[in-house]
């Protein structure tokens, strides 16, 4: 706001750069260092993608211009329809579980107890331990005949037809479930470090006025979490639309392989790219899947800007 | 005007709650020390046994002779540290300008920086090879480098931090006449000890970690990395499931104790001294 | 406004490099320096070098013969070889001059790509005679040209424990079993009991080739097709075989990760239908004590089970052959090469080292069962001999996506997803559409 009221008072023409320009060289040469490097190794390479979805391409010889034809192709797709679904289904599930549980996590490892450092660091491992051990482990316990989450379910709860957790019916959910266990840690670190930039004075202030938990959180903790919260809820959103090594650990079998039941976007841009060198194709779908990102991005981003101009 | 009997069993339901939790979160990694004194066909072998009736715990001697395992360390602690600098740096240098001043195109560039983060990296990788070896960096370490020490991740991080961060304290440092640079290196920098902290962890896992860019980058065993190590004993025909967990816990060590240290800089008012002051 | 140009400008930029590599991929890099000038360096693309010791010992023999050529070898390992390698030759500017094929959709993509080199005129000139191959460089002929020679080959036999066999007083497997007879067999040597008491009669690793590949065995279908009816009697031979516990279900096998290395050596399956390259494996693995010699040091195996009216010894088999990619620079040196490993002479060296050559005969065979730890009985010795081998993947430009296809719904077959008929269904459906039938 105080913005409006300095550029309104500039109004002499200077000789040499004006101020305005001065200040974007400025701001420019803060974003230089990383900028460059990020044009020239990530930024071309996409943009060169984008072209790609449009043409027909195994990777040598001379890209064929196809115009939408990949496009057109993903509707009558089925295995594209199902991948698509399946990502669909998993970020919705994944993305307010896993925050919800990340930030209980942090707002918990945050109090003055003992040890919790110790206890920071375990819930991070999820996160670190190797995925092979990890889904060795989550394979065991829900095995449909000799894990110990059926025994229960059917010696204590008297289930008779017990669930398969890695059928075509449920793999999704189980995909969730682990993706939130495994990610609850990593979160949970940005939000510890979010905590930490709200003074302990409002609080203060707060419990002078007679404010109970619940409205501490409410209207101080939660609010002045929200930069912290866009962050976890846009890369949560984009992490979900791009999973792949989760689908492929819990559910791929010792190919790899993924079926209709599981198979997910990223999944499908793999196989389209490396196994059928179908680069055009697998541009094209990557290119709808970045444009659906980009909306959902778009819509927080105006509501973020939104509160960050307040 | 709780009563102490009543936050001592709060606090007793709580330390129940996370030790719960914690045995939760280390199952995998005792299984993984279980796996790493196993031959490998009893890795996965049903019933499971948490220590097998003779453990090998050659497994530990073997990582070392089987596979250059050292020379991998060392390449991967290489890349780790010169990534994890270069990033800080350069993430929290944009990540200011984003955050506290104002410039044209600002929000259409920093929401395209964003944007980039969704494109899965297995769709660019090939032209991106092709583009990288064009430029002589086929088999080199520097290739690692130059993939990850410019990351979108890192800005779109440090730049919402730094948005919390009250602008007060920028507007006090202009009025005195500092530069913006001054500001960022006495100022902002300080107190974002936390988020770089943050970074630094995500960044040290992420390159430490890393798999298909080695893979597709580095051919000569003397430039190769730790998860390369590790997929070496993944055979035409079988896996040696024994000596990967072995070789997984021991590439565990070191991540763990960058998060230990780290950690601490989570501490309650590090980034609310001097606002009011 | 500076934005715009710059944009303009990245665009432009982007516009240029793509040109660039463009034209880069489509000019030919043909200069061959003329071999025998100084030291030729031969850059070969393998993988497992240290756990697989013909590689190196391929390399040292060739350089023993001719010092003045240095083979250096580059480990690109197993887990991602094809996705490493393919990358490796997109482009131009790849330095390789002999590179290892490891299977045969592979193989398509590196055709489809156009980065390998014929070599009908090279095996013209040297007058290589290749039915020395057995029949297995006919199925990798792309539109008439075959672009690699084998210079290892595994096929399938049937492994067995002999100690549940004496155990249960029945006799061996024999090398001329047909289906039933094995089918039979397996049920006989069966035990259904918990624990340790189970014997499983067969044992199917996950793989597609293990379940539906018995169909190819009489020459008259292919994984080509398009049509998969011939599938179903194997399909039903083995559900019924796991409904009845004679083998363990694709579900427990998949779920507990077990590897056929594993099942076989708990010392409870009776027997195996697996590849030869479990020989050299097993054989170094009960000597050096990783295998309980009690559970499974008695083993032999026997000619692959085949449908009546076959031949005995017809069988599966899959190889691993080189080829030239077309932006090396040193083709006449690597071409050298290659005649040397994929000759009598390499042939004579993987066997030494106790793996299947692509040249298989006689005297390789003997060579292959004199080995120490290979079984001593006759039978196994004459089930080294092959009479026909029919490839896992014969040559096909789709024959990657084929592969996905049948993979997918033998998936959902065997984990009772879907019944198999409607799985064959799927099957013939989706293959058709890709053969544009």
């Amino acid at each position: 706001m105080s913005d409006k009221v300095t550029s309104v008072a500039k109004q002499p023409v200077k000789r040499g750069l004006s101020r305005n320009t001065k200040r974007n060289i400025v701001a420019y040469s803060f974003i230089a260092p990383n900028f460059i490097g990020f044009a020239i190794f990530t930024l071309i390479p996409i943009i060169f993608s984008f072209f790609l979805g449009f043409f027909k391409w195994n990777g040598n010889g001379t890209p064929i211009f196809v115009g939408v034809s990949n496009f057109t192709k993903m509707f009558g797709d089925t295995f594209f329809k199902a991948s698509f679904i399946n990502t669909i289904m998993y970020c919705i599930g994944t993305v307010p579980l896993t925050l919800i549980a990340a930030l209980g996590l942090a707002m918990l490892l945050n109090k003055k107890i003992k040890g919790r450092g110790l206890f920071r660091t375990i819930a991070f491992f999820p996160y670190v331990a190797s995925l092979v051990a990890v889904t060795a482990v989550w394979t065991m316990i829900f095995h449909p005949s000799k894990g110990p989450v059926n025994a229960i379910l059917h010696y204590v709860f008297n289930v008779q037809t017990l669930p398969n957790w890695f059928g075509k019916d449920l793999i999704m959910f189980t995909m969730v479930l682990f993706s939130v266990w495994r990610f609850m840690g990593y979160y949970m670190i940005i939000y510890l470090a979010g905590l930490q930039g709200i003074s302990g004075e409002l609080y203060e202030a707060a419990k002078l006025d007679g404010a109970g938990k619940w409205n501490q959180f409410r209207y101080i903790t939660w609010p002045q979490l929200s930069s912290t919260t866009f962050f976890v809820m846009v890369m949560l959103t984009i992490s979900s639309f791009k999973v792949y090594d989760v689908a492929i650990m819990l559910a791929g079998g010792s190919d790899g392989r993924l079926g209709t039941s599981s198979s997910v976007l990223v999944y499908y841009i793999y196989q389209k790219a490396f196994q059928e060198w179908d680069l055009g194709y697998s541009s094209a779908i990557a290119m709808v899947l970045f444009a659906l990102v980009l909306l959902i991005t778009l819509v927080q981003f105006r509501g973020q800007t939104k509160k960050e101009k307040e | 005007m709780k009563s102490l009997k009543q936050s001592k069993s709060r606090k007793i339901i709580v330390y129940l709650f996370l030790v719960l939790a914690s045995i939760i979160m280390l199952i995998p990694f005792i299984w993984m020390l279980s796996a790493s004194i196993k031959a490998t066909q009893e890795v996965f072998s049903v019933p499971f046994r948490l220590i097998p009736a003779i453990p090998r715990w050659i497994n530990y001697k073997d990582i070392w002779t089987t596979i250059p395992l050292l020379t991998f360390i060392g390449n991967t602690t290489f890349l780790t540290i010169v990534v994890t600098i270069l990033q800080l740096l350069t993430s929290s240098f944009a990540a200011y300008a984003f955050a506290k001043l104002e410039f044209k195109h600002r929000n259409k560039l920093f929401l395209m920086y964003i944007a980039t983060i969704a494109m899965p990296w297995q769709v660019y990788m090939v032209p991106q090879f092709i583009m990288m070896r064009a430029m002589g960096l086929n088999n080199k370490l520097t290739a690692i480098i130059c993939l990850q020490a410019f990351s979108a991740f890192g800005v779109f991080m440090m730049k919402q931090f730094y948005t919390g961060i009250p602008n007060d304290l920028c507007e006090a440092a202009r009025i005195d006449g500092m530069s913006e640079y001054r500001i960022w290196w006495k100022i902002m920098l300080p107190l974002s000890k936390p988020a770089l902290s943050t970074l630094t962890i995500f960044t040290f896992v992420n390159t430490w970690n890393d798999y298909l860019g080695p893979l597709i980058y580095l051919k000569s065993e003397s430039k190769k990395t730790v998860q390369l190590g590790l997929k070496m004993f993944i055979g035409q025909f079988s896996a040696e499931y024994g000596l990967i967990m072995a070789g997984s816990v021991i590439t565990l060590i070191p991540v763990v104790v960058v998060f230990l240290l780290l950690q601490k800089n989570f501490v309650e008012g590090v980034a609310s001294t001097g606002i009011k002051g | 406004m500076r934005k715009r140009i710059s944009k303009v400008a990245s665009l432009l930029l982007t516009v240029v490099l793509v040109a660039g590599m463009v034209a880069g991929c489509g000019a030919s890099k043909s200069s061959d320096p003329g071999y025998g000038s100084g030291t030729t360096t031969i850059k070969w693309s393998i993988w497992d070098e240290k756990t697989t010791p013909y590689w190196s010992q391929l390399a040292d023999a060739y350089m023993a013969k001719h010092p003045d050529v240095k083979v250096e070898l580059t480990d690109l390992g197993s887990a991602d070889y094809s996705t490493v390698l393919s990358t490796e030759l997109s482009g131009n500017g790849s330095e390789f001059d002999v590179v290892t094929i490891k299977d045969v959709p592979g193989y398509a993509t590196l055709i489809a790509k156009g980065v390998l080199e014929p070599l009908d005129d090279r095996i013209k000139t040297a007058n290589i005679d290749l039915a020395k191959y057995n029949g297995s460089t006919d199925q990798l002929k792309a539109d008439g040209k075959l672009y690699e020679l084998p210079f290892r080959s595994d096929f399938w036999l049937l492994y067995y424990n002999k100690d549940i066999f004496d155990k249960a007083g029945v006799a061996y497997p024999t090398n001329d079993m047909t289906l039933e007879q094995y089918d039979t067999l397996a049920r006989k040597v069966s035990k259904t009991g918990f624990g340790n008491d189970q014997i499983y009669g067969a044992h199917y690793h996950s793989w597609r080739s293990a379940v539906q590949l018995f169909g190819v065995l009489d020459g008259k279908h292919s994984i080509i097709d398009g049509n998969y009816d011939w599938t179903k009697q194997y399909y039903d031979m083995v559900l019924k075989e796991q409904k009845d516990g004679i083998c363990r279900t694709y579900v427990d096998v998949t779920a507990s990760n077990l590897h056929y290395s594993g099942a076989f050596s708990e010392g409870n399956t009776a027997t195996m239908n697996m590849g030869t390259w479990f020989i050299g494996t097993l054989i170094a693995n009960v000597a050096n004590g990783k295998y309980d010699k009690a559970l499974c040091g008695n083993w032999g195996v026997v000619k692959y089970p085949h449908p009546s009216g076959v031949a005995a010894g017809t069988t599966l088999g899959q190889v691993t052959s080189l080829a030239i990619p077309t932006s090396s620079k040193n083709k006449d040196a690597a071409w050298d090469f290659v005649k040397f490993v994929s000759g009598e002479e390499g042939a004579d060296v993987v066997a030494k080292s106790g793996n299947f050559p692509a040249i298989m005969n006689d005297n390789i065979a003997s060579q292959i069962a004199s080995i120490a730890g290979f079984p001593t009985d006759d039978a196994s010795k004459k089930a080294l001999l092959t009479t026909k081998v029919y490839l896992e993947a014969p040559y096909d430009k789709n024959i990657a996506q084929i592969n996905t296809i049948l993979d997918t719904y033998h998936k959902d077959i065997m984990n009772g997803d879907i019944s198999v008929d409607a799985g064959i269904a799927k099957m013939n459906k989706e293959v058709s559409a890709v053969l544009g039938k």
